[in-house]
């Protein structure tokens, strides 16, 4: 009895140290960014929007995990970019700049506000895309150069 | 043998505790732009044929620094831009009218001509503006006053565009 006892233990504490994602699903989520937003060239005081159906300059992102899971998709959205010698250009992003998508295509999205968490459910596929767009705002005394800024997508899987 | 309760109370509260931890991940994506300086172009000087006599026609060279049509653009520095031109056909005076044609372009970095390249404002050209966002553009043309060309200050617009 002893001995059972100590087997049943330690298979309890082996399951308690197996990663979370492997553990509850045997699927690990995965989360990939495929493209970034291209706004190209902008000139002093034009503002530029990308949105999210662009298929060219969209940014997009795929998500795959066990089928019909719940999940939350927030975003870590830069309020500018960043460009030479210190410069920073506004970069807002509006109500209708998130789009998901189940089928995967940029043509077939829900729209959804990226600026505040957005939850939904795999479908029976398990993979979904999501694509965002947003606008350059550039000043009128916007310095010349290459602007960058990093978008950050976060899935979590709801219980 | 019997699996103690202490055990299998053990063992459901570790599994129990394993299914609620939250499952995150995250991925991140880049957004780039390419701010570029707007293009200026300003009719610097005029195409200045001065005195012309009646049968007597005159060239303009687009060489000629001093009486060459001149525009200077200013942009993104080491861009290459286009081109194109609105060519009148005569020059005005009131009613009367005077030919104009033959035209030449000129583009260099320099307002001194150095290294210029010879183009047609008929069919426009490609030049890049200089490592310091500049460009120089010469017109010159020639007149061909009738026999019977009525005195008078003749004018007419040259139009250059420019584009990225």
């Amino acid at each position: 009895m002893k001995t059972l006892t100590w087997l049943v233990i330690g298979l309890a504490l082996l399951v308690a140290t197996m990663p979370p994602v492997l553990a509850a699903q045997g699927k690990p989520l995965n989360v990939t960014g495929v493209r970034g937003i291209t706004f190209g060239v902008v000139f002093p005081g034009v503002p530029r929007v990308v949105v999210r159906t662009d298929a060219a300059n969209a940014g997009q992102f795929d998500i795959g995990y066990a089928k019909f899971s719940p999940i939350q998709i927030t975003f870590t959205l830069p309020a500018a970019m960043s460009g030479p010698a210190g410069a920073t250009m506004p970069l807002v992003f509006g109500a209708n700049d998130g789009g998901y998508s189940s089928p995967e295509t940029i043509t077939s999205q829900v729209g959804f506000d990226p600026r505040v968490a957005f939850a939904t459910a795999l479908d029976k596929n398990g993979r979904a895309a999501v694509f965002i767009g947003g606008t350059a705002q550039p000043l009128t005394s916007q310095r010349a150069g290459n602007y960058t800024a990093t978008i950050t997508m976060t899935i979590t899987v709801l219980p | 043998m019997r699996i103690s309760k202490l055990s299998l109370v053990v063992l459901a509260l570790v599994i129990g505790a394993s299914t609620v931890q939250a499952q995150t991940n995250n991925a991140s994506i880049t957004a780039t732009a390419a701010v570029q300086t707007p293009i200026n172009v300003v009719g610097a000087q005029q195409l200045n044929f001065g005195n012309v006599f009646p049968g007597v026609n005159k060239t303009v060279a687009a060489t000629d620094l001093t009486n060459a049509g001149r525009f200077d653009v200013t942009g993104q520095a080491s861009t290459p831009v286009t081109l194109s031109f609105t060519l009148p056909a005569t020059l005005s005076s009131g009613a009367n009218t005077m030919p104009i044609d033959t035209y030449t372009g000129i583009s260099a970095a320099t307002s001194a001509q150095t290294g210029g390249v010879a183009f047609n404002p008929v069919t426009g050209a490609n030049p890049s503006l200089s490592g310091a966002g500049a460009l120089f553009v010469w017109i010159g043309a020639r007149v061909t006053p009738a026999t019977n060309q009525a005195q008078g200050t003749y004018t007419a617009n040259v139009t250059m565009t420019v584009v990225y």
